[in-house]
């Protein structure tokens, strides 16, 4: 298969800190795949590269054959990558329902011109809403609607912003931590969870993920970053059984 | 003594001028979170260009060749000013027109190095446009310098009786005032208001979700700015004569308090703001009008009661009296709460039936077995 992402020798440097060095890495159409490593090793730098947060001091990143990297966060969005961070970032004090309406890209009721002439957006806005509805049927929450995203469970939450990708057609959907501070068995649900959207809707995820009893039971490739650099790479077997790995994560000399 | 209808033609316009103002506040602060502390600066250049256009033009037309700050000019208007209807209304909804744009696009170019930084460097940038702007002013000659302009020809002035042509300002001015809340209701209430709230409550996630921020903010301050300049016109034509010594920092706050008490994220919030601060302002004139022998001026109480209420608002109800709502497009039908709201609405229109029942045979005195406890009124 071919792959969705392509990273190429991607440098970043923070003044004197080398946040990632030459990292060179894939992300193969359909699949989950993970990142791994201790803290601080450039994961969510890498992240942020992607997304356009970060410009690269050097090398480039390719989505769907394009060149990306230099792209502002929207343009990426737009472009089919979604990402969610580390600490869950809903908007509080609008409802669910508002929350999850806001994912779709280009809607016409959002310019300023077209916004008080109701008639020009009303339909796409009832579609997106039924969209919606079913969406937030397949992890019954529908009724949670009107609740505000501050009040929402740390589990929903999780469903919540996972899911939002989808509204925005995205093809590649990047994960940050995202069973972070939830119990087992609601990190395994959500892990179930993934799986099933990346059958149905035909996407890929690319996960950074501390839990990495529950992230080897569902990738198909990891990659293991220390310090900035690309550690391992394989399948979750291949990986685990690797020594360099096991000393990055235990702490050797 | 105390005549209700010229305080009403003294408050009303003042009331419109500051809820135009409060509404286009309430769009930044309270929908996007942009803090704009330079307001008035925009609305200043509202008031001068609307003031230097409409005497511009009024001596040009009638062939006179003074400077439009020269006592000749001023006298000159004067004559001039309730000749020509046609061009009164003419001069007024171009100067508003004008305000309009070139309120707006400073606004725009102002903003534009600050909008991918965050707010509280838009917030000192604009305060301290606002506050450079008044000075230079003061010392430009081309309006008067810090005499400003006096003789603005008022749209009504070809009108003799002064209280229709006050009245028809009046109205001028709340017309205004509701085309204002009628679009902005329209514009928030739709996909639109939904991203300016996620601006206002994360810029980086409502980035990670494909909305252009920066470009948004923009061209949200370009027509924010834009009608606080056309609030800023009106103000010029209701008073006539414009200094720029009257577009102080402390205008801003004003608004911004007016904002704060009656609800941010909700524009009738914004209204009865502006509401209660405009009367205060009025009141305390008038006081001070009616007994001219007080020991105090009333109008140094007017802060004071300001910085009370805000403390007692921020205190009880931080959100304000009108707390913000949802952003109303039909999504919601979709979850069928529809009919249970109509249920709601009917069960209370109900019961406030039954407790107006029960009163009336209170009052009258007919033995229903409700009684005077009106509260324990029953009804199955």
């Amino acid at each position: 298969m071919d792959p969705i992402l392509k990273v190429q020798n991607v440098s970043k440097r923070f003044g004197g800190v080398e946040a990632l060095k030459d990292v060179s890495l894939e992300v193969k159409r359909g699949s989950v795949t993970g990142l791994i490593g201790p803290n601080g090793s450039g994961k969510s730098t890498l992240f942020n590269v992607i997304t356009g947060f970060y410009k690269p001091d050097f090398g480039s990143v390719y989505f769907d054959g394009k060149r990306i990297d230099g792209l502002n966060p929207d343009e990426v969005y737009n472009m089919g990558i979604a990402r969610t961070f580390q600490t869950p970032r809903l908007f509080g004090p609008l409802t669910t329902l508002e929350n999850m309406m806001l994912s779709p890209k280009g809607q016409r009721g959002e310019s300023l011109l077209r916004a008080p002439l109701r008639k020009t957006w009303l339909n796409e806005e009832m579609q997106i809403a039924n969209e919606v509805k079913s969406l937030l049927k397949g992890f019954d929450m529908d009724g949670l609607y009107k609740m505000l995203a501050s009040d929402l469970s740390g589990g929903h939450v999780k469903m919540v912003e996972t899911s939002k990708g989808i509204l925005g057609r995205a093809k590649l959907i990047l994960l940050d931590e995202p069973t972070a501070g939830v119990h087992y068995a609601v990190g395994k649900n959500l892990f179930e969870y993934i799986n099933y959207l990346r059958k149905t809707y035909n996407l890929t995820f690319f996960i950074i993920e501390h839990r990495i009893d529950l992230l080897f039971d569902y990738v198909d490739y990891v990659y293991v970053l220390h310090m900035g650099r690309l550690l391992s790479e394989g399948t979750p077997e291949e990986v685990a059984s690797d020594p360099k790995v096991i000393e990055a994560y235990i702490g050797g000399a | 003594m105390f005549d209700i209808s010229s305080f009403l033609i003294s408050w009303f316009p003042l009331f419109g001028i500051y809820a135009v103002l409060s509404l286009c506040l309430n769009l930044e602060v309270g929908y996007a979170g942009m803090a704009n502390f330079g307001l008035v600066a925009f609305y200043g250049i509202g008031a001068f260009v609307a003031g230097y256009t409409s005497i511009t033009i009024f001596l040009t037309f009638y062939g006179y060749n003074y400077p439009i700050y020269s006592p000749e000019a001023i006298i000159a208007m004067g004559r001039v000013a309730g000749k020509t209807p046609w061009l009164n209304i003419s001069v007024f909804i171009l100067s508003l027109i004008l305000a309009f744009l070139i309120a707006g696009l400073a606004g725009y170019l102002v903003s534009y190095p600050t909008l991918r930084v965050g707010p509280a460097f838009l917030g000192i940038t604009i305060l301290s446009f606002g506050e450079m702007l008044r000075v230079f002013m003061k010392h430009f000659a081309p309006t008067g310098g810090a005499y400003g302009m006096l003789g603005i020809p008022h749209p009504f002035a070809w009108i003799p009786d002064p209280a229709i042509k006050n009245t028809s300002f009046l109205i001028l001015t709340l017309a205004i005032l509701i085309g204002v809340l009628i679009y902005f209701e329209l514009l928030v209430n739709s996909p639109y208001g939904r991203v300016l709230k996620s601006i206002r409550e994360d810029e980086t996630a409502s980035l990670c979700i494909g909305k252009p921020v920066p470009q948004i903010k923009a061209r949200l301050l370009f027509v924010a700015s834009g009608i606080s300049g056309v609030a800023g016109a009106l103000y010029a034509f209701y008073l006539g004569a414009i200094t720029p010594d009257m577009f102080i920092t402390a205008v801003t706050f004003e608004v911004w308090s007016m904002v704060i008490l009656g609800g941010r994220g909700n524009n009738f919030g914004a209204l009865l703001g502006a509401s209660v601060f405009s009367l205060l302002n009025r009141a305390t004139s008038i006081l001070n009008f009616l007994f001219s022998d007080l020991p105090i001026d009333p109008n140094y109480f007017r802060w004071m009661i300001t910085g009370a209420l805000i403390v007692i608002i921020l205190m009880y109800k931080p959100k304000g009296i009108i707390a913000e709502k949802p952003i109303k497009t039909e999504a919601w039908k979709i979850f069928g709460a529809y009919g249970e709201t109509k249920k709601k609405l009917i069960d209370s229109i109900l019961r406030i039936i039954d407790y107006l029942k029960s009163a009336i045979y209170w009052l009258i005195g007919r033995e229903t077995g409700y009684g005077p406890d009106i509260k324990g009124s029953k009804r199955e």
